[in-house]
């Protein structure tokens, strides 16, 4: 898919889960972010894995490094650094903050799974050609790691490996990026051989864009300026501390309506299309 | 003026005492086509590294002296610069593509030298037309074979149109008839339209015939640098394993003058013997696959793949890229499910992929070779005793403290084989053990490789390299499409098949170079003498 329809309604999926503070509407930005990346081909469960990994970690500290809130729920035993007088404040946040997390992480991945890399370097090239380099390094990352992964994981079944424990799986981590680190560095040279980075650029001819391109761009669009508005007007604004606000308020669901419905429209097109 | 010119070159990389090119000094006339020989480490691919200015813009390192290419002096300009006249394929063709879609990757270079658009099309589409790439042009290029990802990586250099071309192993990773294709266009360019060719290779079968000159490295030194007659003559004294097949097996027979091609070989001996009786020895498998099919996305990887391995013997298997070679021995290992039929086998099975790096998961090399032996549950001094022995077997043992990562290619390629062997697997599949292997190393692999199936085990060996093949296998399997095409053939098939044959099978009709000297000590046909 040509990059600028997939920019657009990532971003409108991004300015609520940054920007938004109710849990309505970073609940909504999860639902968004995880129809795009199902729209996605796969493979996208090592993404929704990572995503919900981090949220995770993000809600279960937060507790623990909040000192806030007047909703007391739990009062442990007094340790050093740790706080051990748990809210239900503290816990809303980090549910909050762990959802932020989710949303912007399956964004970030749909994105990955969706713009056509070439032409994404293409269109960074235009504008900042060094970035080029990155922007080719990471849309291509995710695939080859991919790939090295099922080499090592190979190697190690050859030689009996346990991978099913967690010290087993984690001993393939450091070889892994070992060998991006390596592979960087080599495409970087290879792009450099080939003159990338050069004055006069051009580009080969690109197709132009497809119905269900300018549709997903339109929903898209239409998303983000719901998301742009929604922002400014104070919509998706929530309070955490002292104690909690009410979520459920009509501006919120409506913020939340108006993003994430055309996001999962556009969702539908993409998968329906591709 | 000369295409490329060295003058008192020497090149150290950072933090390295030696240097990786010492004093060179040559210069190529335009229009030459040069090759590049030498062991591995030998500083092949940082000649050509230094002839396209990533040495020492890209990597650092000290370099002094002057390298100037098609006149661009590499001290004043910058690979991007050096890029408009020279172009370099690297040996790993993964690791320099760029793009996703292989189209899109062939037109790469062409976009960065800002051709015009209608052109870029045009000279993308010739260019993967003459390689053969025409068919993978919509394919991501992740999901290629590495013969394929080869074929985009030669194709996106063609496009440039340069004057000069630098190619480091071009034909590593291509079955034999595609090796020879893609040759011959190489020569066919050099010879019609004078483009300066400096081609560094291991497999110099065809190619010292075809050459104007013949270089030869040794710890970044040129240490010949003749037409390839003269240069044959003098490896032949010292470096022997350096040479085509068939003059190697001349020089062992102590016969002058040497053959640089299967041509000259036949007019030097014009009666060869008649093509060997093949016997197969039909021993029971030691694991075998039965109407075996398997899907790999939409290609049909195996269809209805019946074979058998002996134990105790060495099975090459051959055939084009692409042809379900690794999808099998992946399956006879027991690491990829069947979509139907099934595999039989005793005991247990290890691997050795294409990628030595795959298998470098600790800090040192001993630990390396014990994590097998330690996920089976032996420890103390049996395990040390097998380390120990294991990595004296593959003269690893003085890098036993070293860590895996700083090894050079054939050291990890050897380490890889170790760490599998460590556990006395019964049956060992090594899926194209000689890629980036130097003819030295090779004749090696092919000992340790005799030695572990004389030990019992099963030993099937993956490979393009039909010399390699022809020196170390008692049977030959070939694939094609995904089929069994022949199961368990008698070796004599790499003497006299029309396309899976070595060099001396071609031009003498036996197997392999020990056997083709043993004939010409016999055969007193010597029309020199004559």
């Amino acid at each position: 898919m040509k990059p600028l329809p997939v920019t657009v309604t990532v971003c409108a999926v991004l300015v609520i889960s940054i920007a938004a503070q109710n849990p309505v509407c970073l609940a909504g930005s999860v639902v968004a972010a995880s129809a795009l990346l199902w729209s996605a081909t796969p493979p996208r469960r090592p993404y929704v894995i990572f995503a919900l990994i981090s949220g995770a970690t993000v809600f279960i500290l937060n507790p623990f490094v909040g000192v806030q809130g007047l909703t007391v729920l739990w009062q442990g035993p007094q340790i050093p650094i740790v706080d051990t007088q748990i809210t239900l404040e503290e816990v809303v946040f980090g549910a909050g903050a762990g959802a932020r997390l989710v949303a912007s992480a399956l964004a970030a991945a749909a994105f990955v799974r969706l713009a056509d890399p070439d032409l994404l370097l293409t269109a960074v090239s235009r504008v900042a050609p060094r970035s080029g380099m990155i922007v080719s390094l990471a849309t291509r990352m995710l695939p080859v790691l991919e790939r090295d992964a099922a080499g090592l994981v190979l190697a190690a079944r050859t030689r009996a490996g346990r991978l099913g424990t967690p010290r087993g799986a984690g001993g393939l981590l450091a070889p892994l990026v070992g060998m991006s680190l390596e592979r960087s560095l080599e495409m970087a040279e290879a792009m450099e051989a080939r003159g990338y980075g050069g004055p006069g650029r051009t580009r080969i001819p690109e197709r132009k864009a497809r119905a269900g391109e300018r549709l997903v761009l339109a929903l898209g669009a239409l998303a983000l300026a719901a998301a742009v508005v929604a922002v400014a007007r104070g919509a998706t604004s929530f309070q955490y501390y002292d104690t909690l606000g009410d979520p459920f308020v009509a501006s919120a669901w409506l913020a939340t309506a108006a993003t994430t419905l055309p996001v999962c429209a556009a969702a539908g097109v993409i998968r329906w299309t591709r | 003026m000369d295409a490329l010119r060295f003058e008192s070159v020497s090149y150290h990389y950072p933090g390295d005492g030696r240097p990786a090119l010492d004093d060179v000094d040559l210069s190529v006339e335009a229009g030459q086509f040069v090759l590049l020989v030498g062991g591995s480490g030998s500083g092949k691919s940082t000649l050509l590294r230094a002839a396209a200015g990533l040495v020492p813009h890209f990597h650092g390192g000290r370099l002094e002296g002057r390298v100037t290419a098609e006149g661009m002096d590499t001290r004043d300009h910058d690979p991007r610069q050096i890029a408009r006249v020279a172009g370099l394929v690297f040996q790993d063709p993964e690791r320099q593509l760029v793009m996703r879609r292989a189209r899109r990757e062939v037109a790469f270079g062409l976009e960065n030298l800002g051709y015009p658009a209608a052109e870029i099309a045009a000279r993308a589409e010739e260019a993967m037309m003459v390689t053969g790439a025409s068919r993978l042009a919509e394919r991501p290029v992740e999901r290629l074979s590495g013969g394929e990802q080869q074929r985009i990586a030669i194709a996106s250099i063609l496009a440039m149109g340069h004057r000069l071309l630098l190619l480091d192993e071009p034909t590593s990773q291509l079955d034999p008839v595609a090796a020879e294709e893609l040759l011959g266009l190489i020569v066919r360019i050099n010879r019609d339209r004078g483009v300066t060719v400096v081609l560094a290779e291991h497999r110099t079968g065809r190619l010292f015939a075809e050459a104007d000159r013949v270089i030869q490295l040794e710890a970044g030194a040129v240490i010949v640098d003749d037409p390839p007659a003269v240069a044959a003559a003098a490896m032949a004294l010292r470096s022997r394993w350096l040479l085509p097949p068939v003059a190697q097996a001349f020089a062992a027979a102590g016969r002058s003058p040497l053959p640089l091609s299967v041509r000259e070989a036949r007019r030097l001996v014009p009666h060869p013997a008649p093509p060997p009786v093949g016997t197969t020895v039909r021993a029971e498998p030691a694991v075998a696959i039965e109407h075996g099919h398997k899907m790999l996305g939409e290609v049909s990887a195996l269809r209805d793949a019946t074979a058998g391995f002996a134990a105790g013997r060495v099975t090459a298997m051959v055939g084009e890229n692409g042809a379900g070679k690794t999808t099998l021995a992946l399956a006879l290992c027991g690491l990829l499910d069947l979509d139907r039929g099934r595999v039989r086998r005793a005991g247990r099975a290890g691997y050795v992929s294409q990628n030595p790096a795959h298998y470098l998961l600790h800090e040192t090399v001993a630990d390396e070779v014990a994590y097998g032996l330690r996920n089976l549950g032996v420890a103390g001094a049996e395990e040390t005793r097998r380390v120990a022995a294991e990595l004296r077997r593959f003269d690893l043992d003085e890098l036993a403290g070293r860590h895996p990562r700083d090894l050079s290619s054939g050291e990890r390629q050897r380490l890889a084989i170790a760490t599998v062997t460590v556990m006395r697997p019964d049956l060992l599949v090594l899926d194209e053990p000689t890629r980036g292997v130097d003819g030295r190393r090779k004749h090696e692999l092919a000992g340790l490789t005799r030695e572990l199936a004389d030990d019992g085990a099963g030993v099937v060996v993956v490979t393009h390299d039909m010399d390699f093949a022809a020196d170390v296998a008692d049977e030959v399997t070939t694939l094609a499409a995904g089929r069994v095409l022949t199961d368990r053939g008698p070796r004599s098939v790499l003497a006299t098949s029309q396309f899976f044959v070595s060099q001396v099978g071609l031009a003498l009709g036996v197997a392999s170079v020990a056997e083709a000297s043993r004939m010409l000590e016999a055969v007193d046909t010597d029309p020199v003498n004559a």
